[in-house]
Order: structure tokens, then C-alpha cells, then sequence
């Protein structure tokens, strides 16, 4: 097996310590950084995505999957940007303002990352004006919002609201987490919904139209 | 031959105490005890509570290692464990509060690990009421204030679980709907409280105007509702609750219908909007407060609080582990009650399933806490499943029609017929089980780093809440709920707040401590940690 098939296989088993050592063996052997992501983290993440899809896989994997793939992005994206490959789509993501939880968000990230897509991640308890700055300096094609608490579903309205009034260039939104239903996403007037970091792939990619 | 003597004034009258020389140098606690009076030595004699303070009249005490005289308290008490009789004649009056009326005892379903007193928080109530309200499930005791003896116990479904299931959707409620702090207080009250008040009075045979005090253990958002307070702010960031002190009430006020005109209800104190009065009274019953540690004291419950004490400091977190081992949300899942399955014991070939059912029930209603542990432990044991919590390839094809597939995944039958269908265990259920146990043990994992102690240092880990007295500790670490731990390590507790709440009801001195401990704990925020994701995913999966 090369390198990279081995890298890939590593994030897929989820083995963190062994994908990050391979990343280095692959930059070692003068991999170039694109090509490590392209064929062997990218094919990972979505093998992943697929198994998660056709319920082979559940949460518990899928974050232990996603934190693999996370050692190999940290080790490789310094290389990127000195490389100068961005990727063709950019999207900003945050968790909404007055909600802290972050794990299922930051799966959506690496999912996301893992299909090539720049991905500008706000973090945490993000106010609306934030997205909405985010959204005037790195001009994405999505944004994605998570929420995870029914007290912060309001928050989640109100964000969509103001970037749809902000007079910020015009951009898709997606909306997920525990709580939200795509019921809730057409009510509040969002593009997307996904239930899960497998279909917040997808989505995303119809959504930015490289489906 | 007598060397000094001691002359002792108690609630019921005074006694002379007498020493031998070879008396002279011990702890007034300890040659209290001797002579039948034992104190209140919550933390063992060693200064650290005030369970065994007493009052000098006359004469004069010395400290433990030399002749000077002890330090006073604040209330100008004297710490007995602390000082010595020395030879000359003194008067020494001891408060109820210190003197000893309860050894440390296992009381219907949870354990008291401290000495109490008789000093009634209502004095003149011949009987009381301790409460306690989870979001989930009520459960209430009457207590004969004369003697300590539990009169009759009730529990029953919180009723406004249908208004929804965790706190925070009763939260939202009362955000949005004017009305509904008031409706949610009548519900507890008029349908839950009341009634169970009423059921037990009946089967002790007394009359609710006996009942003169109530003392009521919950969790934060349960205590606003009851008092009618809203709880919105507590549903958003910074999550902070109206109140956390403790309040006292006329039963009328909050709509309660028992007692006379001096009757009174009592809401315990709160360390934080998600580490309530319930974890108070648990502090204070498990002993944990007096414990110099490493201790912890670990709720598993929907919230999954955990409070670490490592000498002085007193740290305590909630995990937001989820209902999973509360029987909520699962395939066949159900609470610990009459007919459901509590223990598993699994055989991979053939496949056999052998169940302990509650009440010896021979069709069973589902799954609780307990079994979910013992299926983990044993589904590993046996090659059933995976450390990812998949059933292995290997089983599925052996294992004929017991497992089967739907759009959700796979499923093991453990039992043909219960009370409504077949009994399964899913993977998705186990995914869930996962999370919840992930939450727990990266909780604990990371209050424990935050003390620089490690698992295998902890002296004893009190494990409260809905599993009861009844679990399997070995499978509980089996599973990785409590990684690192050995069985002699922990203490099952049980209901914790409602010990705490009966605690208080007898002895006045337990609600301040319960207040102290309030104001000592140090809430940490999970989210904050930097570890915390990274040991839950670590936990996700099966050892
Ligand atoms: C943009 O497009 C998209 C598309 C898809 C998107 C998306 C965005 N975002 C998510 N998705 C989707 O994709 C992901 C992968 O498939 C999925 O993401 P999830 O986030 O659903 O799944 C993750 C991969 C794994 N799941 C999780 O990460 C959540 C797990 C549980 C256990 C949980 C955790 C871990 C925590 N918590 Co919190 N917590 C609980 C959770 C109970 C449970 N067992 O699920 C939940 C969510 N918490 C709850 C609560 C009440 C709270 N928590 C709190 C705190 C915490 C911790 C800090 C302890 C920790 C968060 C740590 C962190 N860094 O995120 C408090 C609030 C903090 C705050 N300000 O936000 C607190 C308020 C109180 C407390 N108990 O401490 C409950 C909410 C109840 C409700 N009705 O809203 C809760 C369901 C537990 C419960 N039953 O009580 C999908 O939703």
C-alpha cells in the first residue's frame, strides 16, 4: 500500500496518531500537499460520509474519523497556504449566539473541509453581527449555522433574519443541530437543512451548486 | 483514679462526667463518646465542620498539644474534637445540634454517611416531609421528628414531564408563554406533590395538619417552578439562575396542603443553575464535603453532574450526558420500575439472554439504567459487539433471527415477548448509551485534570442517582462510565437529595452546611476546557 492509501485507511479507522505520522511520512517522501489532500484525506471523508449514510457508521465513529482527518488538515494546512491552494468554495460556519456546544459543528467542519470546500469557522455563542462581518470579508458561498439547544433556536432566527436584511452579499444559508428540523429551516426562511455532518455535505454542495 | 471532672449540659438536663489521668489528653469528642455522649464528627475529628461544637460555661479548656486554650469560632464555639479537658473542673454545654442521634445509616433507597442530630429545622413539627423533585421522577418520605424513623415513602412521575421532557423545554415554555410558570408550578404541586403527600399520610395513618415541615431538594430550574419564579434566564447564555439561596414558605403560598398555621416549607440552597440543591443535599449526605478526597461524588442522571473535592478546593461540573441511562429515548428502554429488566447476563453461542426482572415479572416491560451496563460490559465480553459499539460480523451471522436489520441499523432481540412486543437492543441505542457514557467519564476525566489527580488516586467516588443501590460496578467500569476506577473505589449512594432533604428536616446544622457548600463550590463550564472534546470522543468508545 503507498502512503496515502495507508493515510486514507488511518482516517477512516479513525487512528488520529497514525494519520498524523503518515501525513508527515507522505510530506517526507515530497507528496505535494494537494495531492495528500485530494486522494487520500478527501476519499477518506467521504468513504466516511457514505458508511454514515447507509447507517454503517454512527456519531461515535464519524467524530473519531473526523478527529484523524483533523490531525492530517492541522500538519498539512501551513503547506496549503504556502502552496497557495485554496479551495474553489468558501464557507463560514459558527455555533448561534448563547449556545456553546461545538462537537457536532466541528464534525460538519472537517466534513466540509474534507470536500474541499475554505472553511472559516467562527466558533461559539457567534452574535448575528459577527456572521454577518464573516460573511463581508471572506464573501463564502454558504454559511452554516448549528444550534443545539431549543432556548438557542430563536437565536438561530434572528441571525438568519439579520444577514438576510444586512445588505451582505447575497449568500445561501444552511441550518442544523440537534433540535432543528427542516420544518423549522423553511419556516425561518433558510436555504438547507441537514440532519447530519454525512448530508451536510451533500447539501452544501447542491447548494454551492457543485453538485 | 477520677482526675477531673466534666460537667455537661445537654437539652435534657445536666451530667457529670468524670476522668481518669490517662483521659487527661484526649479529645473532649472522643471522651464524650466514651461516656455515651457521642458528638456530631461529620469529618472524622478533624476539625474541619462543625458537628461537634460546643459552648464552655465555666472553667477552662486546652488545646489538643499544649495549654493554650482553643480557638473560638465565629459563634464563639468550641470545636470538641479540637480540645482537651485538662484538670480542672468545667461546664461545657452541648447544643442539640452537636450532640450525636443518628449513626451513619442506609435509609430506604440511599445511603447517609454522616452522624446527625435531632434538632429539628421547624421546631414543634412532629412530622416532616422531605422532597425530592427531579424533572423526571418525585420522590417523597415522612419523617417522625422525635425519633428519625421514615414514616412511609411515595414517589411518582413528575406530572410535568407533558409539558416536556428536560428542563430546558419547560424553560423555553415559560419563555414564550406568560402564563406557564404558574401553570407548571400548579402541575407539580396540585398533581404530583400534593397527591403523593396525601398517599403517604395515609399509609403512616396520619393527618396532613400533623405534617409541620417540608423540606424540598431539586435541581435548579424544578425549585423556580415549584416557587413560581421564572427560569428563562437559565435557558440562555450566561445561564444564570433568579435564585440559588435557600427560601422559606408558608405551604399555602406555594398552593401545598398540609400543616397548621406554623407549618413551613423549606427550599434547600444551590451551588449553580445547572449543579442544584440537589447535589447540595448529596455534598452533605455522602459525606463529601468532610472528605479531604481525592473524592467524587457522580450523578447519572440527564444532567450527569459530577462535584470533585481535593482538600480545600471543591469543583463540580454538569455533563449534559442525556436521559439514555434513565431508559429515555431508547428502543425498549424504560425507568427502574416493576417489571423491568434490571440485569443482563449475555451467551454469544448459541445465543441466550439471561434476565433479571424487577418483581420476578415474568413479561417484562423493557430495559433500565442497569441492564444498558451490564449489556455493554457483557455484549464485549462475549464478542457481541465492537469497541465502536457495532455488533461484530462474526456474532450477526451466528446469531440467526435474534438480530435483525432496519432502516436504522441492526438490532439484538433479548427477549421474544414483553409487554408490548419484542424486546431489542439497537445500535442506535447503543450510540446513544455511548454518548452518554462519553459525557460522564470526559467530565470526570477533566475535573480531575483540573486538580492534577488521576483516576487511580481518587479514595472514594459516591455514585448517585437513578440507577438506585443496584448496579454492577464491575460493569459500570467495564463499560468506561467511570474509567479508571476500581470497584473498592465506589460507594453507591443512591437518591442522594433525598437523603440530603431528610437530613435537613432533622438537623438544623445540615442546612448551613449545605449553604456553605453552595458558596465553596466552584462551578466549572465544560465548554471552556480544552480538553473536554477531545476525552469525550476518547470515551466514546467501548474499553
Ligand atoms: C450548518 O449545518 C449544520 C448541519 C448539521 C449539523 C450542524 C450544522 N450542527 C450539528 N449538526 C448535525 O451534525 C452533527 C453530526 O451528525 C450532529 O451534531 P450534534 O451536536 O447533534 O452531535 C454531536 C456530534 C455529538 N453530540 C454532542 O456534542 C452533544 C452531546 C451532549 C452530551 C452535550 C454536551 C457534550 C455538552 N453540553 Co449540553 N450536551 C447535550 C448532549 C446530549 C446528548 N447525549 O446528545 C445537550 C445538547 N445539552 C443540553 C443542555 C441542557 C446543556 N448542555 C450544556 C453544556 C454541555 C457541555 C459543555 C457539557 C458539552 C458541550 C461541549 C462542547 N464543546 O460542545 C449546557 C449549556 C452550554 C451552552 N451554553 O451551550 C446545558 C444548558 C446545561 C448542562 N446540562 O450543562 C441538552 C439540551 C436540551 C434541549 N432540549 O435543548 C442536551 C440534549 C442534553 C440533555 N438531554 O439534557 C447533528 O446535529
Amino acid at each position: 500500500m503507498t502512503t496515502l492509501e495507508q493515510l486514507s485507511e488511518a482516517v477512516g479507522a479513525g487512528k488520529a496518531k497514525d494519520a498524523k505520522a503518515l501525513t508527515q511520512r507522505a510530506l517526507d517522501e515530497g507528496a505535494r500537499p494537494g495531492d495528500i489532500v485530494d486522494k487520500a484525506l478527501v476519499p477518506a471523508m467521504a468513504e466516511v460520509g457514505e458508511r454514515f449514510k447507509r447507517n454503517e457508521i454512527f456519531v461515535p465513529e464519524m467524530l473519531i474519523a473526523a478527529r484523524a482527518m483533523k490531525e492530517a488538515m492541522n500538519l498539512l494546512e501551513p503547506h496549503l497556504v504556502a502552496a497557495g491552494i485554496t479551495p474553489k468554495y468558501t464557507a463560514v460556519i459558527g455555533t448561534v449566539q448563547g449556545d456553546l456546544h461545538d462537537i457536532g459543528k466541528n464534525l460538519v467542519v472537517v466534513m466540509w473541509k474534507g470536500a474541499n470546500f475554505r472553511v472559516v469557522d467562527l466558533g461559539t455563542n457567534v452574535p448575528p453581527a459577527k456572521f454577518v462581518s464573516a460573511i463581508q470579508e471572506h464573501r463564502p458561498q454558504l454559511v452554516g449555522l448549528s444550534a443545539l439547544l431549543t432556548t438557542t433556536m430563536p437565536a438561530m432566527v434572528e441571525t438568519v433574519r439579520i444577514i438576510r436584511t444586512s445588505g451582505c452579499p447575497p449568500v445561501k444559508v444552511m441550518v442544523g443541530g440537534a433540535p432543528i428540523t427542516q420544518q423549522f429551516a423553511n419556516e425561518i426562511g433558510a436555504d438547507g437543512y441537514a440532519a447530519d455532518a454525512g448530508s451536510a455535505v451533500d447539501k452544501a454542495r447542491a447548494l454551492v451548486g457543485a453538485a | 483514679m477520677n482526675v477531673g471532672l466534666i460537667q455537661l449540659v445537654t437539652p435534657d438536663g445536666c451530667h457529670d462526667v468524670s476522668m481518669t489521668a490517662s483521659e487527661l489528653a484526649l479529645p473532649l469528642s472522643e471522651l464524650l463518646a466514651h461516656r455515651g455522649f457521642p458528638l456530631n464528627t461529620r469529618c472524622g475529628g478533624r476539625g474541619l465542620c462543625a458537628g461537634c461544637e460546643v459552648e464552655l460555661r465555666t472553667g477552662a479548656l486546652r488545646c489538643l498539644g499544649d495549654d493554650t486554650p482553643p480557638p473560638a469560632g465565629a459563634s464563639g464555639r468550641i470545636k470538641a474534637c479540637q480540645a482537651r479537658a485538662g484538670a480542672g473542673p468545667v461546664t461545657v454545654e452541648i447544643p442539640a445540634r452537636s450532640l450525636q442521634n443518628h449513626e451513619p445509616a442506609v435509609v430506604s433507597e440511599f445511603r447517609i454517611n454522616i452522624p446527625w442530630a435531632r434538632d429539628p429545622l421547624v421546631p414543634g413539627a412532629r412530622v416532616g416531609a422531605a422532597v425530592d423533585i427531579g424533572t423526571t421522577t418525585v420522590a417523597l418520605l415522612l419523617c417522625d421528628l422525635a425519633t428519625g424513623k421514615v414514616l412511609a415513602e411515595a414517589s411518582a412521575f413528575n406530572a410535568q414531564i407533558r409539558f416536556g421532557e428536560d428542563v430546558l423545554t419547560r424553560i423555553q415554555l415559560c419563555s414564550t408563554d406568560p402564563g406557564a410558570v404558574a401553570r407548571l408550578q400548579r402541575v407539580v404541586v396540585d398533581e404530583t406533590i400534593n397527591p403523593l403527600l396525601a398517599e403517604a399520610c395515609n399509609r403512616a395513618g396520619i393527618g396532613l395538619a400533623d405534617v409541620g415541615a417540608m423540606t424540598v431538594a431539586a435541581n435548579t430550574t424544578m425549585l423556580h417552578l415549584l416557587a413560581g419564579v421564572d427560569p428563562t434566564p437559565m435557558g440562555v447564555h450566561p445561564f444564570r439562575a433568579a435564585f440559588l439561596e435557600h427560601r422559606q414558605y408558608a405551604p399555602r403560598e406555594l398552593g401545598l396542603r398540609f400543616g397548621g398555621d406554623t407549618a413551613e416549607v423549606h427550599l434547600l440552597p444551590g451551588p449553580a443553575a445547572y449543579i442544584g440543591a440537589d447535589l447540595a443535599a448529596g455534598m452533605v449526605a455522602t459525606g463529601l464535603l468532610y472528605d479531604d478526597g481525592p473524592a467524587l461524588l457522580v450523578d447519572v442522571g440527564t444532567n450527569g453532574e459530577i462535584i470533585a473535592k481535593v482538600g480545600d478546593q471543591l469543583i463540580g461540573c454538569a455533563t449534559a450526558a442525556g436521559p439514555a441511562f434513565e431508559g429515555a429515548g431508547l428502543t425498549s428502554g424504560t425507568r427502574a420500575v416493576q417489571g423491568a429488566i434490571e440485569r443482563v447476563q449475555l451467551q454469544s453461542e448459541p445465543f441466550a439472554a439471561k434476565l433479571g426482572i424487577i418483581g420476578g415479572v415474568a413479561v417484562p416491560l423493557g430495559i433500565c439504567g442497569s441492564a444498558y451496563v451490564d449489556f455493554l460490559w457483557e455484549a464485549r465480553r462475549t464478542g457481541i459487539l465492537q469497541t465502536t459499539g457495532r455488533f461484530t460480523d462474526a456474532f450477526c451471522v451466528r446469531a440467526g433471527d435474534h438480530v435483525q436489520r432496519d432502516i436504522h441499523g441492526r438490532k439484538l432481540r433479548l427477549h421474544p415477548r414483553g409487554a408490548s412486543g419484542p424486546i431489542w437492543v439497537s445500535e442506535v441505542d447503543i450510540a446513544r448509551l455511548l454518548q452518554a457514557k462519553a459525557a460522564i467519564a470526559a467530565g470526570m476525566v477533566t475535573l480531575l485534570s483540573l486538580l492534577s489527580v488521576v483516576p487511580g488516586d481518587v479514595k472514594t467516588l459516591y455514585l448517585a442517582g437513578g440507577f438506585g443501590l443496584h448496579l454492577s460496578l464491575e460493569h459500570a467500569i467495564g463499560c468506561g462510565l467511570l474509567p479508571g476506577l476500581a470497584v473498592n473505589q465506589i460507594q453507591m449512594v443512591g437518591n442522594t437529595s433525598l437523603g440530603g432533604a431528610f437530613l435537613a428536616l432533622q438537623d438544623r446544622s445540615l442546612l448551613d452546611e449545605m449553604i456553605a457548600a453552595s458558596k465553596t463550590m466552584k462551578a466549572i463550564e465544560l465548554n471552556l476546557q480544552p480538553g473536554f472534546e477531545n476525552a469525550y470522543i476518547d470515551h466514546l468508545a467501548l474499553p
